[in-house]
């Protein structure tokens, strides 16, 4: 097999993998949407909408942004800042069940 | 597949030292610049709620989550199409590249008239910034973000208008992935501005 071709083939599998994200970010999205179209709410359906958020948010600067080839401190601040915001915002909804 | 050409194949992939940033590490300071702002925005948001539980809950039944969720739907296909164009222009795939791009600048159309609608129909019910406390976190917040597509949108068409004259090559793409983290990172605020604003109750 070719240089050229095993690196073409190597960069499908790439394109493979990026379509098998997107998808899955579509299926979350809709997740998140038949949960707010429901009614749902509480505290448990909250974090649970939060943690979609924070998958959906890890796949797109992992795999997108292409964080997972980037040094572990890049990923570790995207990471710590989806944990922050998120952990927070969670806080603040208990704080207002009071 | 033999180490060598593994290697090779790595060394193809990108030019840049394994472990750096994609695309121009200045435009990486300007995202977690916007993201620290957009976070503070997220937060003051959760905690103004949290004061106001009813105001907040009855106000965000007026939101269309369809437009919220299809703009979701929008940008993440919009990102996905991006991705596409770095992988083209890797293999030195100009047309290819600028085609993936043009198709993720029409998407972010597609966000930026839905918004307008959405827009519209608030301003046109007299909402405005000083309704009350909802409506001024939903307007500042998700105008800010708006902007950010605009913008986004700007950067996408310098880019395409570089690619579509062949500025780009599978040596030389790093234009196409400093774009490319800028509307990855319009992305990933959304994704957190919908569940946030349109949904949690």
């Amino acid at each position: 097999m070719s240089f050229a071709k095993e690196a073409t083939d190597i960069m499908m599998q790439n394109n493979r993998f990026t379509t098998l994200i997107w998808l899955a970010l579509v299926a979350l999205t809709l997740v998140t949407f038949a949960i707010g179209e429901a009614g749902f709410a509480g505290k448990h359906v909250m974090l649970g909408l939060l943690l979609i958020a924070l998958i959906k948010g890890q796949m797109v600067s992992n795999y997108f942004m292409g964080l997972k080839q980037a040094d572990f401190l890049w990923r570790a601040i995207m990471l710590i800042y989806y944990l922050l915001v998120g952990g927070l915002i969670a806080a603040a909804y208990l704080l207002g069940l009071q | 597949m033999t180490k060598n050409s593994s290697m090779q194949i790595a060394i193809l992939q990108s030019d840049r030292k394994s472990g750096d940033l994609p695309g121009d590490l200045a435009i990486w300071i300007f995202i977690f610049a916007e993201m620290l702002v957009f976070g503070v925005l997220f937060v003051a948001y959760a905690f103004s709620r949290a004061n106001d539980v009813e105001l907040f809950n009855a106000s965000q039944q007026t939101l269309s989550q369809t437009a919220g969720a299809l703009n979701t739907l929008v940008l993440i296909s919009s990102s996905y199409l991006v991705v596409r164009a770095v992988s083209a222009i890797r293999k030195g795939c100009s047309t290819d590249c600028a085609r993936w791009l043009s198709g993720a600048f029409l998407l972010g159309g597609v966000f930026v008239a839905i918004k307008l609608v959405e827009f519209y129909a608030k301003f046109s019910a007299g909402i405005t910034l000083s309704t009350n406390t909802f409506y001024m976190f939903y307007l500042a917040l998700t105008f800010f973000h708006f902007m950010h597509v605009i913008m986004g949108m700007i950067i996408l068409a310098f880019v395409i208008a570089k690619a579509r004259r062949g500025g780009y090559s599978a040596h030389d793409y790093d234009g196409v992935e400093t774009g490319a983290s800028f509307w990855h990172m319009v992305d990933l605020l959304w994704i957190i501005l919908f569940p946030l604003v349109y949904v949690i109750r």
